[in-house]
This record gives C-alpha cells, structure tokens and sequence, in this order.
C-alpha cells in the first residue's frame, strides 16, 4: 500500500484529476462544434482570481475557486458574444487571440506581480492536515503521516469535482440541451432550421467550458503554491485539445481517458522528454488522419456496453424488415 | 434508461479498478527494496539536478549541466566523496518540476537537490522540497524571495538585490550619472526583479530615471523604444534581461546613435553576449562575482578544463554549477554521512570562507550567498574590470 | 571607438565601403541618426516608416495564410513554422555555402514549398478524403506546427543565430527620412508580390483555375480543372511564400530562433481576420496596419501591451465587422 501513497504518485494523480477537469472543459464547447483554443486563458483567470482571493482576501477555498470559475466566464462574454454567431474557425482563431490578450494583461497588472507569478498560495494538501489535526488526526493513520492524509483528502475532493462533472456531461447528453448541441455539431444549417436556437446554444456551451476551465484553473493553483503567466502560455491550450483530440471529442470518458495517458506517459517515458512535444504533434495529425473522433466513441463505448450488459443496446438495430414509408 | 444508466456505472466501476491496478502494478514492480535514503552501493551520495534541458532556454540549462558534470568528474577523481548526479528535465515548466522532484526524493532517494533553473520553479518546487526536509540549491535564482521559502532551501548564485547595486554606484561614480533610461523585460521574472533592483539602487544613488521601456523575451524588434529612449538624451541606459535580446538592443542602440554607456543586469554577463553583438558590446557593463579574465589559479584551470571537455568558453551559468557541486561535496565531507539529509542541511548552512572559481563564497543566515562582486565592462571583446 | 550621432558616422553610413566592422550591422532603421535632433513631426514619420516595414513583413506572411484559406478553406497554423523553417534553411545556406542574399531567398522559397508540399500530401489530404468537421485540418495543422517547432528545436538549437556580415547595406534619402536597403527590399518584395498574384490569379489559366477551386471544389472538377492539382500548387505556392518571408524578416530583424514562427504566425492570424478571410489587398492592407498600429502604440504609449494590440484589435472587429476590412459579406458566419 505503502507505494501508491508515494507523494510522487498522489501529485501525478491530482495532476491528471485537474487534466481532466480541463479536457471537460473543452468537450463542452467541442460537443457544439466548436473549438475553443483559449481555455488555457480562461483557466489563467480561474486562476489568478481565485489565488488573490485566498492571498490577499483570505477568502476560504469553497468561496475562491467558484468565484474565479464565475470571473472566467464572464470574459468569456466578451469572446463569445460576437463570435457565436460566427463560423467556428472564427471563435477558435478570437479565442486564441484572447489567450495571448490575457497573457500581456496578466504580465503588466500590478496586482498579478507580472512574470514574477504568486508564491506562497495555500496548499489544499496543507490547509487539509491542519483540518485533520483539529479534528485529532494529528498522528495519522497506521503508517501515514497527516500530511499523507491531506493529500489523499485533497485527491479525493478533486475527484468528486470531477465526478460530478461527468455525471452532470452525462445527463447533459442525454437531455435536450445536450440533443441540440449534438444537432448543432452534426450539421448547423439543419439545426438551426428545425428551430433551435444555435446562437444561445453555443454560447452557452461555450460559457460552460469557460467556467469549468476557471475552476480547473483555481484547483491548479492551490495544489502547487506558485502560479506564473508562463503556466498559462499558448502550449498549455494546446495540450487541453489534445486531451479530447487523443481520448475522444464526442463522449466525456475521452478527455478522461486522454488526460490519463498524456499526464502518466511523460513520467513513464522520462527518457523520451527531448521528443515529446514532436510526438504530441504526431498526434494530433495521426489522430486526425486516421481517427478523428479520438480513441473512444460512441460507437466504442456501445460495443463495450453491449460486452457488459449482453444486452441489446440502442446503437444495434433489431433484425426484423421493415417497411420504408415514401 | 435504466439499463443504460448501470451499464454506464459499470463502466465507471470498470474503468475506477483498471486504473488503480495499473498504478499500483506500476508502483510495485518498480519500488526498490527499501534502501538508505541517499545512497547506492559504496558510499556514493545520490545527488537529484533539476534543469531546463529542453526548450527554449535549454541553452542555459545545458551550461549548468556541463559545469557540473566537469565538478562530479574532478570530485570523484578526487576521492574524497563520490557523487552520483540524477539529471531530470524541467523544461522550464513548472508541473514538470514538481514532478522531477517528486521523482528524485521518493523514487531515487537522493540526499539533495541541485538546481531548479528558474526562480518561478523554485517557487513552486521549494515548499515541497523544504516539507520534505530535503536540500536544494538554486545555482542560478537570482530574484527575490528564494531562501525564504524555507530552512532548507539554499542557493550559490548572487542575488541581483546583491550585484546591481554594485554596477550602479560604480557608473555612477565613474560617468556621473544623473537621468538615465531603463528597460526590461517584462515578460521575464529576471527582467521584472531586475527592474525593481534598479529602481531601488538608482533612486538611492539620486539619479533620476527619465524613462521605463519595455520588451518581451523573444522581441527582436527594439526600434521603437529605442528612439523613444535617444531622444530624451539619457546619460546612460539600463537594460534587465536575458543575453540574447541584451545583444540585440546592444546592437540597435549602437546603430541609431546612443553612444552612453549600457549597464546591464546579471543577464549580460555571458560570452554569448560579446559573440552576438560583436563591436556593438563595447562599453557594457555589468556586476558578476564571476570574472573569466580573473589572475587567479583556480579559474584558468577551470577555464581550460571546460574549454578541453566543451570546446566553448564557460558563462556564468556553468561557473555558478561548478562551484555549487563543489559546496555540496565539502558539506556532504564534513557532515560524514552520504544518506543523512538533515545532517547535510546542517552542515550546508555553516559552510564559510570556500574559495571557488566565482571567488570567496559564505553562505549568510539566510542561506543567501555572501560574495564579493566585481564591476565589469567590455574592452576589446572581452570583460574586464572596471576600474 | 565611439558611435557617435555625428556627420562622420552619417557619412560613412552611406558610404557602402566602410569601415569592415560596420558591414555586421543589419540597418533597419538607422534613419535615427538624424532624428536624434529632430521634432516630434519627422519622429512621428520615422516610426511610419518603421511601421510599414515592419507591418510589411506581417503582410507577407498573411499573403500565404489568406492563399490556402481561399482554396482550402482552412486556416494553416503551420504556416508560421514554415516561415521559420524557411528562415532557417536560407542561414544555413548562407553560412555554409556562401550563396548570397537572393540564394538564399531561393534556397528558403524551396524549402517552404516542399515543406508545404509534404504537410498538403500527410497532413491534409488524408482529411480531405474522409469529409471531417471544418475543425480537423485546423487541428491537424496545429499538430504540424507543434512537431515543425520541435524539430526546430533539435536540429538548430534554441540560441539566435544570424546571418554573416556579407550583406552590405546602404543607405537611401527621401524626402528627410533614411531607409535602408533590406527595408526597400522587403517593401518591394511583398507589393511586387502581392501585384504579381493578382495579375496571376486574374489573366492566367492556372490563375483562373485556382480561383475555381477556391469558388466551389466540385464545379471546378466538373469544369475539368485537376482540383488535386491545383490544391497541391496553392499549399507549395504559399508555403513558398512563408519561407521567403522567414529569409527577409531574418535579414530585418536579425535573429533567427525556432519559437519566432509562433509570434509571427499569430500575427499573420490577426492579419488575416483584419483583412478578411481569403482576401488578398485585405491581407497587404492589414498587414501594414498592423504594423503601423505596433509601432505607434510603442511610441505614443505602454510598449508593455504591444503584443496583445494585434489581437485587442481582432476582437473588436469581430464585434463590428467580422468579415474584416476587406471581406464580402458572405465569408461572414456560415449562413
């Protein structure tokens, strides 16, 4: 037991939880169709915002994080308004823009401290073991230090964020919004005519993903004590899209599955790290050439439903003829 | 519905399992048997680098690897202390340095740690290092607020709040400066703090600042602020940033008719500098405790041995590593154990009076080093003193 | 050994056999010489002039994005590391083969247009087969930038490097401002270019053909036009374009890294969507506003915020016109 409560492991763990919250972020606005290349901006404002709030504020974490997921999507406002009405290499080309906009602001604010970043921003693992010692825990359990205990609680709070993100995507593509979205996806022209509202969809899509990359943003920062701009930089956004890219756009187990194997496999291949970034874009062209809809699909996850249940599924049509109506 | 619902939460239940088998596979068939922290076979004290060996200022983590490769191999040769060096690659960003260290305290049970590259690393690495109650020392930090991190966290390369002050009393004194212009690279912590360093000193010394640019690493168009900058006439201009856009604005002042002297800060202070802007580096200054053209024994041999083994000329990067390696070695001599990390920790703090190629070196209470500085300036292509 | 602002160092500025160690200096704007003493007006012209230079490097390298868009219908994210590819292999031929300016201009228009050639032939064609979302080529063309970047990386190392001091520069009057040669030769380079395009696309058959394709891809086929072709020729044609612009923005600037294709190439980006979509004199004017709009913002007021005005000025577009300056009106949305 001793080996998976490495710290080495329990900071990868919470670096792959956050990983996925950030590739959730870009499946919602990915599952309308468009491609938001700005995340990693949005995540810079979750942020900043909610690490000034726990700094200078003194605010508590559960107020701090929320509130620089709400500030990301608020400027997502400020994109998203003109572009969604717009063709989707519009929005990912502004959002793009909007990344490196927010990068010189975070560079010349005061309040920022510019290419110094924040240091000494409180630790979840931290203010976690304090709490366990009040509540007594001060010696551990069995062989753990309290500081373990903080991590592991840290852990398990990040995941039930992130299950509650995926619970909450999953409802979501089955209820109507999620059916609209998908219509909008497959074919926007179509969509809009049978009555939808494509411009409030997508935005809202978009608004969505702007938020949970703040969270994701605000998370990050306090599990590592020092945020930087260069954190933040366009190769950041980049590595958000492969996590859908990698795992799977249509269905949200692919950012999971996807951030999984791209924030594991540099510690596993530690000796490959001087080629890596040419392999993240072998990837995305392979991915692209030969699997668009990345590693899992719908298509997937009903051959592998249709392994467990044995039973038939919807994506399988029943044998029986049927008669064409004119 | 229903049905689909369980299958999906069978799916997560799969999935949940899968993934805490291959992490705990993974964990167990690589853990060692439990060994000495610190040691392999023989008494060799494990030592973790962390560097920004990839990317793109890999140029400056790869001098830090040279200088202290060279360091190991003449240690070991020595044969007072045997090192072992573990090299793990930052790239310069900071998730991957958590990981590295990460990976050298728990995996590689090393004793210290060397490096990181970047102060915005530190910041993010040091805490965890200090909880853990490892050593680490920065070779190359140069801002504000390293050591403070924590009882455990050291570093050999001079603070700019140290060195700047130096070159501008100097400057001043020799070209009586009153208004003078900076520029910095905002995008930069070294430019940033360097900047702040810069007011401080200036308005200490009375001399009032006509001007504030900015550039970002990686600019190579610097007319602009250039000619902002000559026509108010300064008495000279002060520039914090790396060597690569310090040549490049090296040159373009030159080249529009700014004739008074450049200060730099510790950016400047490397052979790559002189090689980029040729004859435009005349004339720049800048305060380094590392001085090639020094008439000292240890330095020319340091020189030569980098020279032979790199076949290029060491910078302040790879002399700051050298002498580093070779602290840490007297510290892990004088604390008689190659596994025991408070023990070095504590023999780190009282290390006083090393003579090394970047001069005499003390650590002070706060760990920070205590060392002297010399002011140099270009003459003839190379540094030399000014006097 | 001074440099001093003074008469003597004007003159031998212009005398083009000078003092050896001047030959090192790439000129840009050596113009400044003479506004040290000068008011606020000729300053205010001598940044004009480093504007439209500058901004007529940013037209360039927008000429080749708005090429493939108008055909393609994809933006090419790759194409900035293309320029610094370009940019690259014009040094090399410089340092080690001693080919000359134009040479190595040529050398790097090459090298563009196979990179172009193979990126179209790995990269975008298995995509075109296969009828995927608009989004696809975008992010595959992301991934070649990536992989060109990295590449980069290994094969030139991260320091900047420059071209030797072979190229002798000198030194043009008119009418009280100074502009030197490389910067008259970037200027005549992309107005020769871009009036030469258009002269192309609009008198010759090949020219013509192009226009098809980029009209509606089935019609030209329809109407015999080798789509296939045509679309290979576009992407090499551009790409050709991007590496030229490596070699002359290296020669300006002089210095040359690997990560100087993503800079570039963002503001290629603004360029584009300033100009419009797939609009050639969009491309050429948007990118001489840019240029102009850098440099006066550096003047007159925070040079900290330069770098975000390309895109601030994007984003405002989109708001009132996002079909850019020059664009139809039904390049706008998709509707």
């Amino acid at each position: 037991m001793d080996t998976i409560l490495n710290p080495y492991y329990l900071q990868i763990i919470m670096f792959i939880i956050i990983n996925a919250i950030l590739g959730i972020s870009i499946y919602l606005t990915l599952a309308t169709g468009q491609l938001s290349l700005g995340n990693a901006g949005f995540m810079s404002i979750g942020a900043y915002v909610s690490a000034l709030l726990t700094l200078k504020a003194g605010m508590p974490l559960y107020m701090a994080v929320p509130l620089g997921g709400a500030a990301a999507a608020i400027m997502a406002a400020v994109i998203g308004i003109p572009t969604t009405r717009l063709r989707g290499i519009y929005l990912a080309i502004a959002t793009l823009g909007f990344g490196e906009v927010i990068r010189v602001i975070i560079l010349n604010l005061t309040i920022t401290n510019g290419a110094l970043g924040l240091s000494g921003i409180p630790s979840m693992g931290i203010m976690l073991s304090k709490g366990l010692t009040a509540m007594g825990l001060g010696a551990g359990i069995g062989n753990m230090s309290v500081r373990q205990l903080g991590t592991i609680a840290t852990i398990l709070i990040l995941a039930s964020i992130l299950g509650f993100l995926v619970f909450f995507s999953l409802r979501l593509s089955t209820s109507r919004l999620g059916r609209a979205f998908a219509a909008i996806k497959a074919d926007e022209h179509a969509a809009e005519i049978s009555g939808i509202d494509t411009r409030y969809c997508k935005l809202l899509a978009f608004f969505m993903g702007a938020f949970v990359a703040g969270i994701a943003g605000g998370l990050a920062a306090h599990i590592s004590f020092y945020i930087g701009p260069k954190d933040f930089a366009y190769h950041r956004a980049v590595e958000i899209l492969l996590f859908a890219v990698l795992g799977g756009s249509n269905v949200v187990w692919g950012p999971l599955l996807g951030s999984v194997i791209l924030t594991s496999l540099p510690e596993v291949l530690r000796f490959a790290t001087e080629y890596r970034e040419m392999i993240y874009g072998g990837i995305l062209v392979a991915m692209m050439a030969f699997r668009p809809q990345g590693l899992i699909s719908e298509e997937t996850l009903g051959y592998w439903q249709k392994k467990f249940t044995s039973r038939p599924t919807a994506t399988k049509p029943i044998g029986l003829p049927r008669r064409t109506t004119p | 519905m229903v049905s689909m619902k369980k299958g999906v939460i069978r799916k997560c239940v799969v999935s949940l399992l899968a993934m805490s088998m291959m992490i705990m596979i993974g964990g167990c068939s690589s853990s060692e048997k439990p060994v000495a922290q610190g040691a392999s076979a023989g008494g060799t004290a494990k030592l973790g680098v962390v560097s920004y060996l990839t990317g793109a200022g890999a140029a400056y983590g790869e001098s830090i690897r040279q200088g202290l490769e060279l360091s190991r191999d003449e240690i070991n040769a020595k044969g007072k202390v045997k090192l072992e060096l573990i090299f793990e690659d930052s790239k310069g960003e900071k998730n991957e340095a958590i990981n590295a260290v990460n990976k050298l305290i728990h995996k590689d049970n090393v004793v210290a740690i060397l490096g990181p590259t970047l102060s915005g690393e530190m910041f993010a690495v040091g805490p965890i290092v200090n909880q853990e109650g490892v050593s680490i020392m920065g070779t190359s930090l140069t801002v504000e607020g390293i050591t403070e991190i924590g009882d455990y966290v050291f570093r050999n390369s001079l603070p700019e709040f140290a060195a700047i002050p130096q070159s501008v009393k100097k400057a001043k004194e020799k070209y009586n400066l009153k208004k003078v212009a900076v520029m910095y690279s905002d995008n930069n912590d070294l430019g940033v703090s360097g900047f702040k360093i810069f007011e401080k000193a200036l308005k200490e010394n009375g001399i009032e600042i006509i001007a504030v640019e900015t550039f970002a690493d990686k600019n190579t168009d610097f007319s602009a602020q250039l000619t902002k900058i000559a026509t108010l006439n300064p008495d000279a201009v002060l520039v914090a940033g790396l060597y690569q856009e310090g040549a490049l604005i090296l040159k373009k002042a030159r080249e529009i008719g700014i004739t008074v002297p450049i200060i730099g800060n510790n950016g400047f202070n490397s052979p790559q500098l002189i090689k980029s802007a040729g004859s435009a580096a005349e004339g720049a200054i800048v305060s380094s405790p590392w001085y090639p053209g020094k008439d000292d024994a240890k330095v020319k041999n340091f020189i030569a041995a980098y020279k032979a083994k790199y076949n290029k000329e060491p910078d302040q990067f790879a002399a700051q590593a050298y002498d580093a390696l070779q602290i840490m070695a007297i510290a892990i001599e004088q604390s008689g154990s190659v596994t025991d990390r408070k023990k070095l920790r504590d023999t780190l703090a009282t290390i006083k009076d090393y003579s090394g190629v970047t001069g005499k070196f003390s650590f002070d209470a706060k760990r920070n080093p205590d060392m002297d500085v010399t002011v140099l300036i270009v003459k003839d292509g190379k540094f030399t003193e000014l006097k | 050994m001074g440099y001093r602002a003074s008469l003597a160092s004007y003159v031998t500025l212009l005398n083009p056999i000078s003092h050896p160690q001047r030959l090192l200096y790439r000129i840009f704007s050596s113009t400044h010489i003479v506004t040290l003493r000068l008011g606020g007006f000729r300053l205010f012209w001598q940044q004009m002039v480093n504007g439209i230079t500058l901004g007529s490097t940013y037209a360039l390298i927008a000429l080749g994005y708005t090429l493939i868009f108008g055909v393609l219908n994809i933006v090419n994210m790759a194409h900035g590391e293309i320029f610094m590819f370009g940019a690259f292999v014009g040094l090399m031929l410089a340092t080690h083969f001693n080919v000359g300016i134009f040479g190595a201009l040529l050398g790097a228009m090459v090298a563009g247009a196979g990179l172009g050639y193979l990126m179209e032939r790995l990269a975008l064609r298995p995509l075109r087969r296969r009828n995927v979302s608009e989004l696809a080529p975008l992010i595959s063309t992301i991934g070649v930038s990536i992989f060109l970047e990295s590449l980069a990386l290994r094969l030139f190392g991260p320091q900047a490097q420059s071209f030797p001091a072979v190229y002798s520069t000198q030194l043009f009057e008119i009418g009280g401002l100074k502009i030197s040669v490389v910067q008259i030769l970037i200027l005549a380079i992309s107005f020769g270019l871009m009036l030469m395009l258009r002269f192309w696309l609009s008198k010759t058959r090949l020219g013509k053909s192009i226009r098809a394709t980029a009209e509606n891809i089935e019609t030209a086929n329809l109407l015999g036009v080798d789509t296939q072709k045509i679309i290979v020729l576009t992407v090499m044609l551009a790409s050709a374009l991007g590496g030229g612009a490596g070699v002359l923005v290296g020669l300006a600037f002089n210095a040359i890294e690997p990560t100087m294709g993503i800079t570039m190439g963002f503001k290629g980006l603004a360029v584009l969507i300033l100009g419009g979509l797939g609009n050639i004199t969009g491309a050429m004017v948007g990118g001489l506003l840019l240029g102009v709009a850098e440099i006066l913002s550096v003047a007159y007021g925070v040079s900290s915020y330069r770098d975000a005005v390309a895109f601030g000025l994007i984003i405002v577009l989109l708001f009132l016109r996002p079909q850019g300056l020059f664009g139809s009106q039904e390049q706008q949305g998709g509707r």
